[in-house]
């Protein structure tokens, strides 16, 4: 019987883990910016929260976007809890990030496509984000204009030419209408929800339009205990933002490859 | 939901064994026995049998598939299992077509553990799908009663008021808090004018209007419901985690709440809360019903709603026209008085009657009617439209005889 003798691989392996990497004091987010496209921040709260927590964070910035006009000014408010629930998720897992809040979606809870394009380009060319959270979905009836469907996968792709990395939300929920931009996966990661006995555990579950799966609860808002992939999506952001902070240089598809063997070689993170 | 069972067997020793088995294994069923095809027809035409145990040989030349053939033609759905003291006989594949799901052998193992965990096996099996169908019914005989009452809603809002928001948002709660079971519920209207403006009001159960603090609407429990696309069940729920949310006074102390938007239109947003369900609170089940009630609600509204906006126009072209007719006098006080609307109104009233599609009249015919009422009066006084209202009326119970309607 012959031994498999170790390759380069099994190396790489060895050294990348769980422990090495989120273990190391400083995978913080520290220099990392991350941008939540979503109902806007409320700022006092987090600050509040994290101040009390002996973790005080960074000045949350941002704009709030809307279907016509200039970005206007943030107030350091959200137009609804959504989004302060998915920032307060990004800045528990990484509390040193900077981050900024787009708000898309105003009052009514929806938003236009454009509205999104026009935040994400706000993100790369102003903000000069390396990550982005889409806890948000474009249910597919409204893409059916080519067109647009095309304006916003080229705005994904740009994200990722630009070196910035896109985590968009899953399918949210819906058994029959693809939802976008988690649909538009390979040049995003797109994520799904499970329950796992530790935030920073994920899973890579490879199937149609979905490649990760992460915690999918919150902490913040009463809602944030209803398991959903608006809350599994910043966990994978934040876990992204600590990995940055100790290499800010990677490259969206090396993001995407440490995750991978992060998961393979904690010998497959258990799912509840 | 109560559990429906017919035992059919010729023999009255089995029929009283089966049926004191049935009612001290599963108290809550409803179990009837009879003991030829024609009682157990009559049975299953005047109640929804879920499943019938049947006998193979019922005597008479009568058996116990051939009964369930017509058994099928009053309820569908229903399955079987059949008891028989020859199995090799039964013809399976048929059988399993026709709905029989289990065969019991009188000469083998029939005994109170074996014949109460086949039926318990069965009804637990298609527990789900009658839950489901019943679902759709509710939700068809809410939607059928909501066609109803639409027609109507338009017709009087053509020369009257629109029927009341609070009376579409009572019969829409009511519904709802029947179906989940909630202790208590309300409705949450936001609504931006084309100007930017906002405005919030609660609802409750009665369709009275709840008091809501001026909390900004993006704290609010509705406003993080909005975010999500399903029901949000919080049957958890704790006041100390809300986090960047304030409640409002109808939403604090409740034990568990499930919530839901209506997608009633752009400028209007609405949730329906459901609050303080018994232990364990609200079930997938009732996400489900309330979901499907949200959409057929969400129609309700979204009238209601537009008869508002449908007079907010009418309204609108009135204004406008008055001011017209004031700039006009004064241009030309010498002008001899003219007693027709200007064409402005008109026109601007048209617009705002065709914008309700559902309309019995057309706009035309409901202006002419409308001019011809207001001329009357201001030429003759109310006591010639009390004698037109008489002579309409009479006109109708002449037309009333003649073609047959009532």
């Amino acid at each position: 019987m012959t031994e498999t003798l170790p390759t380069v691989f099994d190396e790489i392996f060895a050294l990348l883990t769980p422990e090495s990497i989120f273990r190391d004091a400083r995978a913080t987010g520290e220099g990392v910016a991350v941008a939540v496209i979503d109902s806007g921040v409320e700022r006092s709260v987090l600050e509040e929260k994290f101040r009390g927590a002996g973790t005080p964070i960074l000045t949350i910035e941002g704009a709030v976007f809307r279907p016509t006009g200039p970005a206007l000014p943030y107030t350091g408010h959200q137009s609804s809890p959504h989004g302060t629930t998915v920032a307060d998720i990004i800045l528990t897992l990484a509390p040193r990030v900077k981050l900024y809040s787009g708000d898309v979606f105003g009052p009514t809870g929806s938003c236009e496509v454009e509205t999104v394009i026009a935040a994400l380009r706000h993100a790369i060319d102003v903000w000069n984000v390396k990550v982005v959270n889409l806890s948000l979905g474009v249910p597919e009836h409204k893409l059916q204009q080519l067109p647009r469907r095309q304006q916003l996968q080229r705005a994904i792709e740009e994200a990722y030419f630009r070196d910035v990395l896109v985590f968009a939300a899953a399918h949210n929920e819906h058994p029959l209408t693809r939802s976008y931009p988690a649909a538009f996966a390979p040049p995003l990661i797109s994520v799904d929800k499970g329950l796992f006995d530790d935030p920073l555990r994920f899973a890579y579950k490879l199937r149609e339009q979905v490649e990760f799966q992460a915690h999918g609860k919150g902490y913040l808002g009463p809602l944030a205990r209803e398991p959903a992939t608006s809350w599994a999506t910043p966990h994978l952001a934040g876990i992204a933002a600590r990995i940055l902070s100790l290499k800010p240089d990677l490259k969206p598809f090396e993001i995407k490859t440490i995750l991978y063997w992060l998961f393979r070689s904690a010998d497959g993170a258990r799912v509840i | 939901m109560t559990d429906t069972v017919l035992i059919v067997d010729d023999e009255e020793s089995v029929r009283r064994t089966f049926q004191e088995w049935l009612a001290s294994a599963l108290p809550g069923a409803r179990v009837f026995a009879v003991p030829d095809a024609e009682s157990a027809l009559r049975v299953a035409n005047a109640n929804a049998v879920d499943l019938a145990v049947l006998d193979w040989n019922l005597g008479s030349g009568s058996d116990g598939l051939r009964l369930l053939e017509d058994l099928v033609e009053f309820r569908p759905d229903v399955v079987a299992i059949l008891v028989t003291g020859f199995a090799h006989q039964a013809t399976p594949l048929d059988a399993l077509r026709m709905g029989v799901r289990d065969y019991l052998d009188k000469n083998q193992d029939l005994n109170r553990d074996t014949f109460v965990s086949a039926v318990r096996r069965q009804l637990d099996r298609i527990r789900p799908s009658k839950q489901q169908r019943e679902l759709n019914r509710r939700l068809a005989a809410f939607r059928e009663a909501v066609d109803k009452v639409l027609p109507i809603v338009q017709t009087s809002a053509a020369f009257n008021d629109p029927v009341p928001l609070p009376e579409a948002v009572k019969s829409l709660l009511r519904f709802v808090i029947r179906g989940t079971k909630a202790a208590d519920g309300a409705l949450i209207v936001r609504h931006t004018t084309a100007d930017g403006a906002e405005s919030t009001t609660a609802y409750g159960s009665d369709g009275e209007t709840l008091p809501t603090p001026t909390i900004p609407f993006g704290r609010s429990l509705a406003a993080s419901v909005i975010s999500f696309q399903e029901p949000v069940a919080l049957n958890d729920f704790d006041p100390k985690t809300l986090g960047p949310v304030e409640l409002l006074p109808f939403e604090a102390n409740r034990s568990c709440i499930l919530a839901a938007t209506l997608p009633v239109g752009s400028e209007t947003v609405v949730v329906v809360e459901l609050f303080d369900k018994a232990a364990p609170g609200f079930t997938d089940e009732d996400r489900r019903l309330l979901s499907s009630a949200a959409e057929v609600g969400a129609d309700l509204l979204r009238q209601a709603v537009a008869e508002r906006q449908t007079h907010k126009l009418l309204f609108d072209a009135v204004d406008a026209a008055l001011e017209a007719t004031t700039n006009l006098s004064e241009a030309m006080p010498a002008s001899p008085p003219d007693d027709s609307p200007p064409p402005a109104v008109i026109e601007r009233l048209k617009e705002g009657l065709s914008s309700d599609s559902n309309a019995v009249a057309d706009a035309d015919t409901t202006l002419r009617l409308v001019e011809a009422v207001r001329t009357l009066a201001l030429k003759h006084g109310p006591s010639a439209v009390d004698h037109c209202i008489r002579v309409v009326n009479n006109l109708r119970k002449l037309l009333d005889e003649l073609t047959g309607v009532n």
